[in-house]
């Protein structure tokens, strides 16, 4: 706009942003003008200027979402003016409340059409909120068998189900160099799955009724209870 | 020297040599090394009894002495050396899937009898083996010579220390005590005998012609007989040599489990070159060259040098690290890390007694921790993908068995416990020794319940026995069938069994101590591994 006083155009910008119509932003050189969407410029109508902030704030959060103690510092404003702003946004279904699967107690704000991310949810192994163990029981057993069959695998998306089938000292795993753009390779490796045995049978002592005892520190001879009246050594010599 | 322990020493030692060794026995052992007049004041026997005492241990080998600065000698019983005699019966069937019968015995006669000569050990073995065989036929003593030496030149038995040759002109009274030493070089070496002669049948009531006979040549012998031409040369087992062999076997099985046969056998074979040039306290066994190993595979195995490399290259690329590579001469350098793998085999037996005990979810919280070293109580949750209040429950469970141990970070120097780090983590050696601790305590267990059962039932043990013998001399006098049978019906059916049941737990109890001793060993070779030498 070349042909405009600057102080006209001091004047129009102003108007503009109080309508709403363009959003103020600072950057390295100086000010910076961005023209609002017009679905957006409907929304802020008759939300005032703080409304405006906080709404800003939470858009900023992206998916990750946002505790109202992070919004309160900020905006810099009081707290009750942030739950008032907070329950009026609510209200306008702009933006929403989700449960945090990390402190249950907390609960994270986000823009109304966005999907919560997989570190506040949990990602597949939750279903609202609660752990689901028996899902992540039969993957399990499934990854498993099919590691048995399966000379080599590697998946990326069900790693730490694999993880806990090392854990279990069903499978372990070795890393090998892969070249890029093979199927599963991060960073240039690939991680393989291989189903192993155990390296021992079932150790001595707890082939025997003392290995498994609950009462254990309490038995010696001459006492309530002891090897000669014990009830679990009768039972196992019946056998 | 837990109360355990001696307790468990105390047991051995009733069973197997009486009431008044074991008292000595165990005293010996809680109170450490004691002078002879100490240990019959203590004790309150008489010197008569504590001599003969000292002298049944010290030919078992479970009693050391040694002449102190002052003059006096003193008594010593390790504690350890007596919990091997609970491993006795799994020394002699190692022999006997080594050298069959023959090695057998010649173990089990030096175990019953702590120190022999090897004319005399000869001649019992072969005593006894003639005694198996059919009528007419006798064992050579030269066979059993021959299995002799070769137990010696595997090490398997060894020369005892030997009192230094005394010269007629030494004019200084003897010690009180000698001292004893072998020279290393004599210690598996047999001497030069040259035994003929063939077992000898115990004389039977079949053979009353003979009988006069062989009753005159038995006193002849007796009496004109002169001293064994190894009089003086004693020989007693060896026991670390038989503890070598049990943990190379624990070492190949575990590999075979894990891999396959043929990778077992190239590990066996490695084991076996390095028997004798490796100590049994090293860290890992002299480096070998791939070459060798191809040159020394048992005949069977027709595999091709390049599938033997492969193999070498997988075993030491495992994660269990058993096999390790330390240089690239000669085809590639290969060793075996002994403590390694006797680590890896501590810990599996830990992972699976929490297994039976606890359940396999706690195992893999257990797991877990084994990996990760330490862990707070949500990342444990998060790695195991185990429900928080579950999780939280089964590491309380672990905590208080003391499988599992609390490591406190704090914050702030106040050590506020909610501004404080707690992690769990799992020690394995104080882990392994608690669960050492525990299978002394079993073991005990076992011994007394057998001991109880046997009581119980003990008016019914001497009525089998009288009527066994009743049987016995009727049989020899040639008594009639009818007879017989009315003698063997003095024996209820309810009775017999009661009989039957008795031999039976007696056995499964048995069976189960030699269970315990295996992870006896496992724990114990574990813990003494970690041990640093001075």
């Amino acid at each position: 706009m070349p042909h405009m006083e600057p102080q006209q155009r001091a004047m129009a910008i102003n108007r503009l942003l109080s309508v709403g119509q363009l959003d103020l932003l600072r950057s390295n050189t100086g000010l910076l003008y961005r023209i609002k969407e017009s679905q957006n410029a409907g929304k802020m109508k008759g939300s005032d200027n703080q409304e405006k902030l906080v709404y800003q704030i939470i858009e900023d959060a992206a998916n990750k979402g946002i505790w109202s103690r992070d919004i309160r510092y900020k905006s810099n404003l009081p707290l009750t003016e942030i739950n008032k702003i907070l329950k009026n946004l609510e209200s306008k279904k702009l933006i929403k409340a989700v449960k945090s699967v990390a402190a249950s107690k907390k609960k994270v704000y986000m823009l109304y059409n966005l999907q919560p991310d997989r570190s506040v949810t949990g990602g597949a192994w939750y279903s609202d909120q609660d752990f689901e163990s028996e899902f992540v029981e039969v993957l399990n057993q499934q990854c498993c068998k099919f590691l048995q069959t399966k000379v080599e695998l590697s998946m990326e998306d069900i790693e730490t189900i694999l993880n806990t089938l090392i854990y279990d000292g069903k499978v372990e795993m070795t890393i090998i160099a892969a070249k890029e753009g093979t199927v599963g390779s991060v960073d240039g490796h690939m991680k393989l799955y291989r189903a192993v045995n155990p390296i021992i049978q079932p150790t001595g002592l707890i082939r025997t009724p003392c290995g498994l005892c609950p009462v254990f520190d309490d038995c010696h001879e001459g006492g309530e209870i002891s090897p000669s009246n014990c009830i679990y050594m009768a039972e196992w010599l019946e056998f | 020297m837990t109360q355990a322990e001696i307790k468990l020493c105390s047991l051995l030692l009733q069973e197997h040599f009486g009431e008044i060794v074991e008292k000595i026995g165990t005293h010996l052992i809680k109170t450490g090394s004691q002078p002879l007049r100490v240990i019959a004041n203590d004790t309150g026997m008489s010197l008569d009894q504590v001599k003969k005492a000292l002298c049944v241990l010290i030919q078992h080998n479970l009693v050391t002495y040694q002449l102190q600065k002052r003059g006096f000698v003193e008594y010593e019983a390790p504690c350890s050396r007596v919990l091997r005699i609970l491993r006795y019966p799994r020394y002699i069937y190692t022999a006997k899937t080594l050298y069959s019968d023959m090695g057998e015995l010649i173990v089990e006669e030096l175990l019953l009898n702590g120190k022999m000569t090897m004319s005399a050990v000869v001649r019992k073995v072969a005593n006894r083996l003639t005694e198996t065989m059919e009528d007419g036929k006798t064992m050579d003593y030269g066979e059993v010579s021959n299995t002799f030496v070769r137990l010696a030149d595997t090490h398997f038995i060894q020369r005892c220390p030997m009192a230094p040759e005394t010269t007629e002109t030494s004019a200084a009274p003897p010690p009180p005590a000698p001292t004893l030493a072998v020279n290393e070089k004599d210690m598996y070496v047999v001497p030069n005998l040259n035994l003929i002669g063939k077992g000898k049948r115990r004389r039977s009531f079949d053979d009353e012609d003979n009988g006069e006979h062989e009753a005159k040549r038995q006193k002849q012998d007796a009496d004109g007989k002169e001293p064994p031409p190894d009089d003086g040369i004693y020989w007693q087992a060896n026991i670390d040599r038989f503890h070598q062999h049990f943990r190379d076997q624990a070492i190949v099985s575990a590999v075979a489990n894990r891999m396959d046969q043929t990778s077992s056998e190239i590990v066996r074979t490695m084991l076996r070159m390095s028997e004798i040039t490796t100590s049994s306290n090293a860290p890992y066994t002299q480096p070998l060259s791939s070459n060798e190993i191809f040159r020394s595979l048992p005949a069977g195995y027709n595999i091709v040098k390049q599938i033997l490399d492969q193999y070498l290259t997988l075993l030491a690329d495992d994660p269990l690290e058993f096999v390790g590579k330390s240089g690239d001469s000669g085809g590639g350098m290969y060793v075996i890390n002994l403590h390694k793998a006797l680590a890896t085999l501590a810990t599996a037996t830990l992972e699976s007694v929490v297994q039976e005990r606890f359940g396999s979810r706690c195992a893999r919280i257990f797991r877990l921790l084994l990996r990760k070293k330490h862990l707070e109580q949500k990342q444990v949750e998060d790695f195991a993908m185990i429900p928080a209040k579950e999780a939280k429950d089964m590491l309380y469970k672990m905590l208080s068995e003391n499988f599992v141990s609390l490591q406190e970070i704090p914050k702030t120097p106040d050590h506020a416990p909610s501004r404080t780090f707690y992690l769990y983590t799992v020690n394995t050696l104080s882990s392994a020794r608690m669960l050492l601790h525990r299978c002394y305590k079993s073991v005990a267990n076992l011994i007394e319940r057998r001991q109880y059962e046997t009581k119980e039932n003990k008016r019914l043990l001497e009525k089998s026995q009288r009527v066994e013998a009743i049987l016995a001399s009727m049989q020899a006098t040639g008594a009639e069938e009818v007879q017989l049978q009315e003698i063997e019906e003095m024996i209820t059916a309810p009775e017999r069994q009661q009989l039957e049941n008795l031999k039976r737990n007696v056995n499964k109890i048995d069976a189960s101590e030699n269970q315990v001793d295996e992870t006896i060993f496992v724990l114990e070779s574990y813990i003494e591994s970690t041990v640093k030498k001075p």
